[in-house]
């Protein structure tokens, strides 16, 4: 069953359908902006309210409900406003300059209590305007004095000829957006409003501001949600930006923290020598799925906070989580098959005493990373790990870092500690064998490699080559120039203090103590 | 020309002296008048009247009062004020001219 609504029309109350109500509706509408804004206008529409309702009562008695056609006979009985003209001049072709304006509050543009709505409609400005300018000046606490002074001074526009007066007569009435329609719009004449006001004034006063409030606290809601709308866009952007720019266009530098320490941008060349190189390319669109998907449900997110819109993206969603879980699993298929190769580490170690421990011992670096031959470079940050890549010879070289530690004995050795994995030990431990790595002991001069090679066309199997240095107490360590790449940026002695901020001031000489490797300077040197 | 337009303006200007001739044989209802406009075909729809039933009121040429009536709420009863009638033989005499003058130039 149709929605009835019941009206009090002329003094008479009728039940009418909800389709006829719009229709009777708009026709008010039309009379009242007919002839709300002339003389004695008001009482016209009075006069044709209750000859309506005599209408009604003659069509219907005082029973049943008002249907469409009993508007439309009502109508065509009346006539159109635009018809009333033949028989009065006066009130054709209304001209609305003269009219004089009145501010008040727009209850049909609000978002508080209408006030900013209302200086908007007066000077014919878009409201927005005054808005920002009272969230800005509330800040300074004018503001938000003048605005609560405005709220309680100005009246809500109520009837049409208020809202008239409100813009001075350019107010298109909301009626016609069928925004809010209800008793006491429709029966708008001014009795009726009269009483409206006066019976419950004090009522409406607080169920105003108890409306307000729940309006502000939606308002701070609101933006709470549109900044973290804004983050959650800004990083979804920002990520798949980087991740594009660096995977994709090698976009160097930018995005990383510590250009020196981080190289990612040559990781998915490095791949080829890490993994089988026919499943490269489904990593390089399983990870950037997996990467990317996630980023663009943050943007949605985002602006779907920001905008606050609601969406049938439910089975967009699913679809979305389905491919993310299926490329998940695609990459953990991969690690595992390719994760084999990892499976056992290994470590091999050889060791060369010097035939005699010499009270000096010089440091010099023989095969320079700087003279290397490659096309690419890759560094993991953290970890001190970089690996230069020579695609024409297929070989692949890393790193190697030298440790300075104190001989327990007298006697001045080299250990070079090897270190590969494989599917089994055996494999790890041939492997390690075959990594390349060359120093020399030359009288008093040990020169040690910056790098060490793995053998061409062999794939990358998380290599790594140490070289200890252990000397007696007493020797005294010259580094010759250039030698600082050899150690690790963390260059610590026995009792781990960091050494780093003495390597300038000591010229790259160190003496071995009880204690562990400590500067040596000139004259200590030379006491001894 | 229209001929429409043109009968619609004549109307509009006796409307007024209508209205004022119907009253002045007796008071009555708005709807009353309108009864009667409308079976002399002087009006069309019964919006017209309102306004100029307003009008004249205003400008003191009748006067109402409330009547109550069996079913729904009073009624507005309309009558000629003193000033009202005074109007009206004035308005008698220009129509009577206008007649005179409008068979003098049909007839020559």
């Amino acid at each position: 069953m149709d929605k009835t609504i019941n009206i009090n029309l002329g003094g008479t109350l009728f039940q009418i359908d909800e389709d006829a109500f719009r229709i009777l509706h708009d026709y008010l509408q039309a009379i009242n902006s007919r002839f709300g804004y002339v003389q004695g206008g008001h009482e016209t529409i009075e006069d044709i309210e209750s000859r309506i309702a005599e209408i009604f009562q003659s069509q219907k008695g005082l029973a049943g409900v008002i249907t469409r056609a009993n508007i439309e006979a009502m109508i065509s009985i009346i006539g159109k406003p635009e018809d009333f003209d033949h028989g009065d001049p006066d009130t054709a072709a209304p001209v609305y300059t003269s009219q004089k304006r009145r501010m008040h509050r727009n209850p049909d543009d609000f978002i508080i209590s209408g006030v900013c709505g209302g200086i908007g409609a007066y000077l014919d400005t878009d409201p927005v305007l005054f808005r920002i300018l009272f969230v800005v000046s509330s800040m300074f606490g004018i503001g938000l004095f003048v605005y609560v002074v405005l709220w309680i001074v100005l009246p809500v526009a109520r009837t049409d000829s208020q809202k008239r007066e409100m813009s001075g007569g350019s107010y298109h009435s909301a009626i016609n957006q069928n925004k809010h329609y209800d008793n006491a719009q429709m029966t708008g004449t001014p009795q009726y409003s009269a009483g409206y006001k006066s019976s419950s004034r004090i009522g409406n006063a607080i169920n105003e501001i108890f409306m307000a409030i729940g309006r502000v606290f939606y308002i701070v809601i609101r933006i709470f949600l549109i900044i973290i709308g804004v983050v959650f866009v800004l990083t979804g952007f920002l990520s798949i930006l980087s991740f594009v720019m660096i995977f994709i266009f090698k976009f160097p530098g930018v995005f990383s923290i510590d250009s020196s320490g981080i190289n990612l941008i040559n990781f998915t060349d490095f791949l080829n020598y890490i993994v089988n190189p026919a499943s490269v390319p489904w990593i390089t669109i399983l990870a950037s799925i997996a990467f990317i998907l996630p980023m663009l449900a943050l943007i949605y997110w985002g602006v779907k906070m920001i905008f606050w819109f609601k969406a049938r993206d439910g089975v967009f969603s699913l679809i979305a989580l389905v491919v993310w879980v299926m490329s998940i699993a695609g990459l953990t298929i991969i690690g595992f098959s390719e994760g084999i190769s990892f499976a056992q580490t290994a470590k091999t170690s050889a060791e060369t005493l010097l035939p005699n421990s010499p009270d000096t011992l010089y440091v010099r670096s023989d095969k320079k990373i700087a003279d290397l031959k490659f096309e690419k470079d890759f560094a993991l940050p953290h970890d001190e790990y970089s690996v230069y890549i020579n695609d024409e010879k297929k070989e692949l070289y890393m790193r190697s870092y030298l440790a300075i530690d104190r001989s327990d004995n007298k006697s001045t050795r080299i250990e070079v500690r090897k270190r590969s994995a494989g599917r089994t030990e055996m494999e790890a431990i041939k492997k390690t064998e075959g990594l390349i790595y060359n120093y020399s002991i030359k009288g008093d001069t040990i020169l040690v490699d910056e790098y060490f090679t793995s053998p061409s066309g062999r794939k990358w199997s998380a290599d790594n080559v140490g070289i200890n240095l252990y000397i007696p107490t007493g020797t005294i360590l010259k580094f010759e120039k250039d030698t600082r790449i050899l150690l690790h940026s963390s260059f610590r002695n026995e009792s781990d203090e960091y050494l780093e901020s003495s390597w300038e001031s000591v010229d790259g000489l160190w003496v071995m103590t009880d204690d562990g490797l400590e500067p040596a300077h000139e004259n200590s040197v030379k006491h001894k | 020309m229209d001929l429409e337009n043109n009968k619609a303006q004549m109307r509009k200007g006796i409307l007024e002296y209508c209205i004022l001739s119907v009253l002045s044989r007796n008071s009555c209802y708005a709807s009353d008048i309108i009864k009667e406009l409308k079976e002399a075909e002087v009006i069309v729809v019964e919006g017209t009247l309102y306004p100029l039933l307003t009008r004249q009121k205003n400008a003191g040429l009748l006067s109402y009062r409330w009547e109550e009536s069996q079913q729904g709420p009073p009624r507005k009863y309309y009558e000629l004020t003193d000033e009202g009638r005074k109007y009206l033989v004035d308005l008698d005499k220009s129509w009577q001219e206008l007649v005179e003058s409008v068979n003098l130039i049909r007839t020559r």
